[in-house]
Order: structure tokens, then sequence, then C-alpha cells
């Protein structure tokens, strides 16, 4: 019976962990509200813009992030969704499970949403590549997934 | 209360503990390996080593094989010492990825650290090195009792006094406890003397009365405070304070705050350097002298047999050079040595590609009046709120003074770290004070200029610091660590200190450890 006790109290503190104690970084609520609802012009605007910069323009300093205006890469919509859902180097993955991101406080973009930042990048910044690519052909990609955390 | 309920109940209150174990696990709670200066001795004559980056790694190890008879260079980006040991002040100028250039106009001796803020008693390596640089140390606050804990969506978007909401909760658990135990519920749990010991022991933890109830008394209201404080003379009686009930407490949230100053790493005694965490960095600096060339960006690191050649351009003249040494300790972000050419094997290139940087904002914003301790007698510590500024933290040092004083006024994590960094600097610095002001209505009226440091857009490290997930740790963490060749690495993403000093510290005193022991199996010059 002691152990049971102790069990769960373990999985309580647990589940409720997870919304956010303080960790190294001192977060104690990250608020997900809204994320689930941005289309491709937002996601770019509030979230890719920090590192591509406004206009797609890149910047460049001890290392660089791409410049996505007129980038010939960008022609390719499996390479683009792919390193979205992935990440690679210094940029994040955005293609985690949702109760996977917290572990590295990454965000976690639907396939839906995947599709509609890569159409708006291929269509943006002087970029004309292609068709509108679908949630279905993003799904069909290699997805990130890290197993749970053991504990 | 079903025993269910009951139980989930301790588990928040057992939740710091518990989660402290999980954390372990993911090393976001490791102790140092710290155990005193390293021993560097019988190093071969005429041995050579180039470091690269002069944060507390790069210094650190360039310290002690300097003093270990080692010939060491350290190539620096930046034209200072320190990397994110780092802090802004007053006449600073900072440009950001982007070009977006801020000059501080703190008044003089105020500052803000952008990046590492807090020293725990037991990251003994870099206070270590604090001491034999002559850097004087000075208390963080972690908790203050009196500072904030805020919800916008509970008691009216009022902030509370955290003393309150810890003893609030912790009150009403105790009397729950304790008439669960009464009640024989937890008899098949802990023996009939046991139980009398937990219900002493409730009544003490939670401030309980004679009847094991938590309610309005002055037994309380010395833990949660008065309504009106005991004083001297004839208006001296004090009048204790009505606590909130269980349930507004339950739903606030708020109770999610009260472990905050819990976990190892945020156990008092913490602290900072005094005037500044810049201080180690720029004490590192003087006393490494011309062993650092700043403004020199490596753009190609090659080894063979012999040695390793870095390849780098000067920033401020744009021409290239090259350095050479026999060995080599990089403590290049991996952000930034993901895409610098580098000829070591497939294992430490997959590790260098796999560790994602964390967004994070910090914005220091300058106020006309230190209002906070003024009208709020906030000394220090922290307010943690849910609004997307998360954090307000006080200045831990000179107190009383007047004149002007600076807030950390956002500290950011995760989405909305990233939206922040989307923004420019001046509207990151007006966001931060629009939701601050939610907080601290004097805002408005005092605010006078601010800065704000978003660490993807930070040139010398594109992101925070490295987010192992335990996945990522498991498949290459000592494939980043071990030598390959010639070149080791080290910094904090080479650590189980993750974003941490400590790691930083600790993890080039690993490396230059093992590059010893192979200089001197090598024998003189290799
Ligand atoms: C917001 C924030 C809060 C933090 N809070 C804390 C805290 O409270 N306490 C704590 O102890 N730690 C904290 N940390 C973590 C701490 O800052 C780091 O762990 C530590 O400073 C890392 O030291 P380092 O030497 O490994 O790396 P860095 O300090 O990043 O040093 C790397 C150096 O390499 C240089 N460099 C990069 N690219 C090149 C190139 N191409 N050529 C030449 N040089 C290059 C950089 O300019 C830099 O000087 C925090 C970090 C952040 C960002
Ligand atoms: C934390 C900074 C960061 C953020 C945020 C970020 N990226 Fe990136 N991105 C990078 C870096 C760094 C690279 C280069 C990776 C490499 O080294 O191959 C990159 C590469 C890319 C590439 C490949 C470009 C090329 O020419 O190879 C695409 C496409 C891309 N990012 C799209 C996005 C989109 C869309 C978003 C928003 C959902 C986004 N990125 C958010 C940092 C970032």
């Amino acid at each position: 019976m002691k152990t049971r006790l102790a069990l769960t109290l373990a999985l309580a503190a647990l589940s409720l962990g997870l919304s956010g104690l303080a960790r190294a970084d001192d977060s104690l609520f990250t608020s997900k509200e809204g994320i689930e609802h941005a289309d491709g012009a937002s996601i770019y605007t509030h979230i890719c813009q920090g590192c591509h910069m406004p206009g797609g323009l890149g910047a460049i300093g001890a290392g660089h992030y791409p410049k996505l205006a007129g980038d010939p890469k960008l022609s390719s919509w499996q390479y683009a969704a792919f390193t979205v859902l992935n990440g690679r180097n210094g940029m994040p993955p955005f293609g985690l499970p949702p109760d996977q991101v917290w572990e590295t406080r990454t965000v976690h973009l639907s396939d839906e949403q995947v599709a509609d930042v890569v159409n708006y990048i291929r269509t943006h910044f002087g970029n004309n590549d292609g068709e509108a690519i679908t949630a279905a052909q993003v799904k069909a990609l290699p997805h990130p997934s890290a197993p749970p955390a053991q504990d | 209360m079903t025993r269910r309920e009951l139980f989930k109940m301790i588990g928040m209150a057992a939740g710091g503990a518990a989660m402290y174990q999980a954390m372990s696990t993911l090393g976001y709670a490791a102790e140092s390996p710290f155990k005193g200066p390293i021993d560097l001795s019988g190093a071969p004559k005429g041995a050579s080593v180039l470091i690269l980056g002069s944060g507390v790694a790069g210094m650190t190890a360039a310290y002690e094989l300097r003093n270990a008879g080692y010939k060491v260079q350290i190539l620096e980006y930046n034209n200072r010492p320190g990397g994110r040991n780092w802090s802004i002040r007053g006449g600073d100028s900072y440009t950001e990825l982007g070009g977006y250039t801020q000059h501080c106009e703190f008044d003089k001796g105020l500052y803000i650290n952008p990046g590492p803020w807090r020293i725990p008693y037991h990251h003994r390596g870099l206070l270590h090195y604090c001491k034999i640089l002559g850097v004087p140390i000075e208390a963080f606050f972690q908790i203050n009792y009196n500072a904030y804990l805020h919800s916008s969506k509970a008691f009216g978007g009022k902030p509370q006094r955290y003393r309150e909401i810890k003893a609030d909760y912790q009150g009403h658990v105790a009397e729950l406890l304790s008439k669960a135990t009464r009640q024989h519920s937890l008899d098949d749990a802990i023996s009939k003397e046991d139980a009398e010991k937990l219900l002493e022991s409730l009544r003490s933890w939670g401030a309980l009365d004679k009847d094991f109830k938590y309610g309005k008394n002055l037994t309380s209201s010395e833990r949660r405070g008065y309504e009106k404080d005991p004083g001297g003379g004839l208006t001296a009686v004090p009048i204790p304070s009505q606590p909130m009930g269980l349930s507004d407490v339950l739903d606030s949230g708020l109770w999610q705050g009260i472990p905050s100053g819990d976990n190892y790493d945020m156990q008092t005694a913490l602290f900072q350097p005094v005037g500044g965490m810049g201080r180690i960095g720029e004490a590192f600096g003087r006393e490494l002298g011309s062993v650092i060339r700043y403004n020199s960006k490596v753009t190609k690191i090659e080894q063979s047999e012999r040695g390793v050649t870095a390849t780098y351009v000067d920033t401020a003249t744009g021409a290239t050079h090259s350095a050479s040494a026999d060995w080599c300790l990089c403590t290049i972000p991996l952000p930034v040595l993901a895409q610098i050419p580098m000829n070591v094997g497939q294992k430490m290139a997959a590790a260098i590609s796999a560790v994602p940087y964390a967004s994070a904002i910090k914005v220091g914003l300058q106020f006309k009046r230190r209002f906070w301790e003024e009208d709020d007698h906030i000394y220090g510590g922290i307010s943690y709120t849910d609004l997307p500024i998360t954090n307000i933290g006080y200045p831990n040092c000179d107190y009383h003074s007047p004149g002007k004083g600076v807030l950390l006024g956002a500290y950011i994590w995760g989405l909305n770290a990233m939206e922040f960094t989307a923004m420019t600097p001046p509207e990151r610095v007006m966001k931060a004070v629009e939701y601050g002001s939610q907080i601290h209505p004097q805002y408005k009226q005092e605010f006078d200029n601010g800065v704000a440091v978003a660490w993807h857009r930070s040139p010398f490290t594109m992101g925070c610091y490295g987010m192992w997930s335990s996945d990522a740790r498991a498949k290459h963490y000592e494939d980043l660590c071990r030598i390959d060749g010639r070149i080791a690495l080290a910094g904090e993403h080479a650590s189980y200190l993750g974003g941490w000093q400590e790691g930083g510290v600790t993890s080039a005193l690993d490396a230059i450890g093992r590059i010893h022991q192979r200089a001197v199996a090598q024998g003189s010059k290799a």
C-alpha cells in the first residue's frame, strides 16, 4: 500500500509537472493559445521571421539564417516541408507531436499548417514555386518523433 | 473528497520533489562534478592548444592550460570576452541578426543581464573562478514572499502575493490531510503512531489551529500576513487577514508558482556578481589579455595527423587568416558550429546537428523610480505571470537607492519567445511595458527606456542554449564529447548542466583533462 501511495503521488505530480514547473529556464506558464488556428502568413510573421527575417531576407553573423527570398531550394516542396517538419542544425523541428514539444521547448504545427506555411514561403519573397501542396502530401513525409522521456 | 482526489492533492504538494526526480533524468538538476582546481602537471614542452570562443568554457580552458604551460590562443567572434556571460549597461550598443541596433540608455551603474543572471551555491566551478578572479558576488533572490503570482484569469486579474498563495495552499492541504487522518482514511497506509506524528506535523506545516482548521487567525496570519500588521503603542494590535478558499487557490492555477525555489538549481543560496553577470567574462578577459584575438570569425576548422588549423576572418578588416596548434578545443555554440566546415567523423558531425537551441527573450526596462520597492515593498526576487512576459525580475541590489532603476521586464520561453523574436526590438519593449502594467500599473507613468534581447537573433549563438531531448542525449551526447582526432568540443551544450554556466566550466575542465592526457601520452611536440 505504501508503494501504491508513493506511485500515485509521483504520477499526479508528473502529469502536473508537464504543465510547467520551473526548469533551468524558469517559465511557469507558456501559453499555447491561438497557435492551432494560425495560417501560413501568420505562422511566418510570428515564428519563422524571428530567424529568417521579414521578407525572407535571412541574416549573417557568426553563422547564418538562410535567405528564403529567391531561394532556389524551395522549388522542391519536399525539401522545404521536410526541413520544417524535422529541423536541421539551428532550425528547430516543427513536426514533433504536441505532447513531445515540451522537452525541447519547440512548437508543434499540424500537417495542414506546415503545408500552409510552405505554400506561403514558396509564393512570397519573389518566389513562385509550383502548385500549392496539401496536408495529405505533408503527412506522407517522415516526421520526427522522440520516444517519451523515461521517468 | 474521494481518496483519489486526496492523493492528487498530496501529489501537488509533493510536486517539487517528484518533479525534481523527473527532471534529474533529463539532466536539468544534476550536481556539478567540480571537485577543486584541475591538475595538468607535466605538460609537454611547446605543446599548443587553439581555443575557439571566449565564453566561460573557452576562457576556463585557456586559463588552466596557460597556467599549466601550454601555448594557448583564443579566437573570438565578438569584440568582447564572455559570450553569453554578458551585461548590457548604459552607453552600450548591440546589433542583432537582421541589423537592428539598440543603444542602451540606462543610467550610470544600471544594467540588465540578457543571458545568465543567477548562480546556485553548488555551481562550485564557476564560483571558484569568481573567487580567484576577484569577482565579488551578492545574494540573488529566487523566492521573494512579497513578490507576485499573477494570473490574468484569476482574482479578476489582480496579482496575489506569493506568501498568501503559499500559506493558503499549504494550510488547506494540511487541513484536508489531517481530516482524512483523523477519519482513519489513511489507516492502511500509516501506523497509528505515525498518524499522530503526521497530525502534529500537519498542524505546524499548515499553520492550523488547535482543531486542525486553517482559518482567519493570528497563526495563519503569521504565514500569509495580516490585514493590519502588529505595531507599537496604542495602534499596536494586529488584525488577522482572511485566507482565500481552497478552490479559489486551486482554480487560479497560481499554486504552480509555489515550488519555484524548491528545485536543487533554485534553492537558496543563489548569487549574482556585483555589477552584473558580465563581470565574470570581463575579469577572465583581463586575466587572459592578448591570449584572446577578438573580431575573429572562424569559418573553417581542419585537422591532420599533426595538428589543427582554423581559418578565420577578421570582422574589422575583412582579411582572412589562419591559426594552428597541436590541439583544438572548440566551444562554438552548435547552431553556428553546424555551419562551419570541419573534418570530424560522422558521429560527432551527427551530434552537432542534433540539438535545437531554445528561443528566449529578455527585456530590460528602466523606470524613473523604484516603485516596486517604494509602493509594493518588493526588494529583489521574481514575480510570475501567465501573461506572455512570464517573469518580472526585480534588481537584487542597490535597494532604496534614489533615482532610476531597471527591472527585468520579461523573460520568455517557447512559443511566446518566438513571437517576441519576430518583432522589432522597440516592439518587444513596448509589449513588455504593456503587459507588465497589468501587474504594476505604475509602469505607464514611470517607464523611461528599455532594451530587448532575443536569443535566436544573437549573432554569436543563434539561440539561447541547447535543448537536449532524452532521445538525442542517449544517441549523441557521448559522440559530442569524445575527442575526434585532435578536436574536442566543450561548452554548455557538452554538459548535463544545460543552460548553466557551470556546464561550460565543467565541460571545459573535463575536455582539457582528456586533451592533456593525450598530449602527455604523445610526449613533447607531436
Ligand atoms: C536567457 C539565458 C539565461 C540563462 N540563465 C543562466 C543563469 O541564470 N545561470 C547560469 O549559470 N547560466 C545561465 N544561462 C546559460 C549560460 O549563459 C551558458 O550556459 C554559458 O554562458 C555558456 O558558455 P559557453 O562558453 O559554453 O558558450 P558561449 O558563452 O556562448 O561562448 C561561445 C563563444 O563562441 C564565440 N563564437 C561563436 N561563433 C564563433 C565563430 N564562428 N568564431 C569564433 N568565435 C565564435 C561566441 O561569440 C562566444 O563568445 C542562460 C543563458 C541564456 C541565453
Ligand atoms: C530558430 C531559428 C529558425 C526558425 C524559427 C525557423 N528557421 Fe528555418 N532555418 C533555420 C536555419 C538555421 C536553417 C539552416 C539549416 C541548415 O543548416 O541546413 C533553416 C533552413 C530553413 C529552410 C531551408 C532553406 C534552404 O535554403 O536550405 C527552410 C525552407 C526553412 N528554414 C523554413 C522555415 C519556416 C517555414 C519556418 C517557420 C515555420 C522556419 N524556417 C523557422 C532557422 C530557423
